[in-house]
């Protein structure tokens, strides 16, 4: 197994980690929330949605800006 | 002298309770290292108007309550614009000052409505699971350890390598083509829709 198959291998296992999460809040026994509220939980102060909305922003520079 | 003594401990303390701003700054510090201006600029000017808001607001006792949560539609004309940004923002080429100007506005717009975005949402108030959070911040937290450890073992932190590839570097055939481009400027922009309806 090569470096780059081990490293999209372990890409692959932390996003469908994260869709089992989201699927898993869907129950409605279920302890684990869904992503949307965790967002909401994280931006409920203002320097959480600062945080994260900045985060979003850098991203969309990351890819495409100078 | 005892006052700004009591003010600077008071900032501090404000800082590391709440270090979003300190993160920020420290961020944009970084990719200022990197090269990046354009990127530092926004994340300097958030983390220090941050910082100054979270320590100013907390020493005034006559601060204003937060502003109520503007009302955001998104009807047919918004999915129209946004049908046209993403196609003519698409057909710009990466890294050129038209893509990054237009990268900008939309940024700076969605900072702006979440800078003056209602603070006290009954739904946001409730308390996570522990058990939710900690697996939520595990996979935030694996996925940061493990786009570092790819990044630390490039050739160096500017050069690509096949072997040991970022996120960026495995985006970067997607967004070589105008549709690539164009598909995610819309998981962006759809992205910075939902996080300014939390």
């Amino acid at each position: 197994m090569t470096s780059r198959q081990v490293a999209l291998g372990v890409y692959t296992l932390i996003v469908l980690a994260g869709v089992l999460l989201q699927l898993n809040s869907q129950r409605s026994s279920s302890r684990i929330p869904s992503l949307g509220t965790v967002f909401s939980r994280v931006m409920r102060t203002r320097s959480g949605r600062i945080g994260v909305v900045a985060g979003w922003a850098w991203l969309g520079l990351h890819f495409f800006a100078r | 002298m005892q006052g700004q003594r009591i003010s600077f401990a008071r900032a501090t303390t404000t800082l590391v309770r709440d270090p979003v701003a300190v993160i920020l700054v420290l961020a944009g510090i970084f990719d200022c290292l990197s090269g990046n201006p354009i990127h530092s600029l926004l994340l300097l000017t958030v983390g220090f108007a941050l910082g100054r808001d979270a320590i100013v607001g907390r020493s005034s006792e006559a601060a204003p309550p937060a502003p109520a949560a503007p009302s955001l539609r998104f009807g047919p004309a918004g999915i129209a614009l946004a049908s046209a940004y993403v196609v003519v923002v698409g057909g710009f080429g990466r890294y050129s000052w038209p893509a990054t100007v237009a990268v900008l506005c939309p940024a700076a717009g969605v900072l702006l409505i979440a800078w003056r975005g209602d603070l006290n949402q009954p739904a946001a108030s409730r308390k996570l699971d522990p058990i939710g959070a900690i697996a939520w911040a595990s996979v935030f937290v694996a996925l940061a350890i493990w786009e570092l450890t790819e990044l630390l073992l490039q050739p160096s932190l500017r050069t690509d390598s096949y072997a040991h590839p970022t996120i960026s570097v495995l985006t970067d055939p997607v967004l070589a083509t105008h549709l690539g481009r164009s598909i995610v400027l819309s998981l962006w922009l759809a992205l910075g829709w939902f996080l300014v309806q939390r």
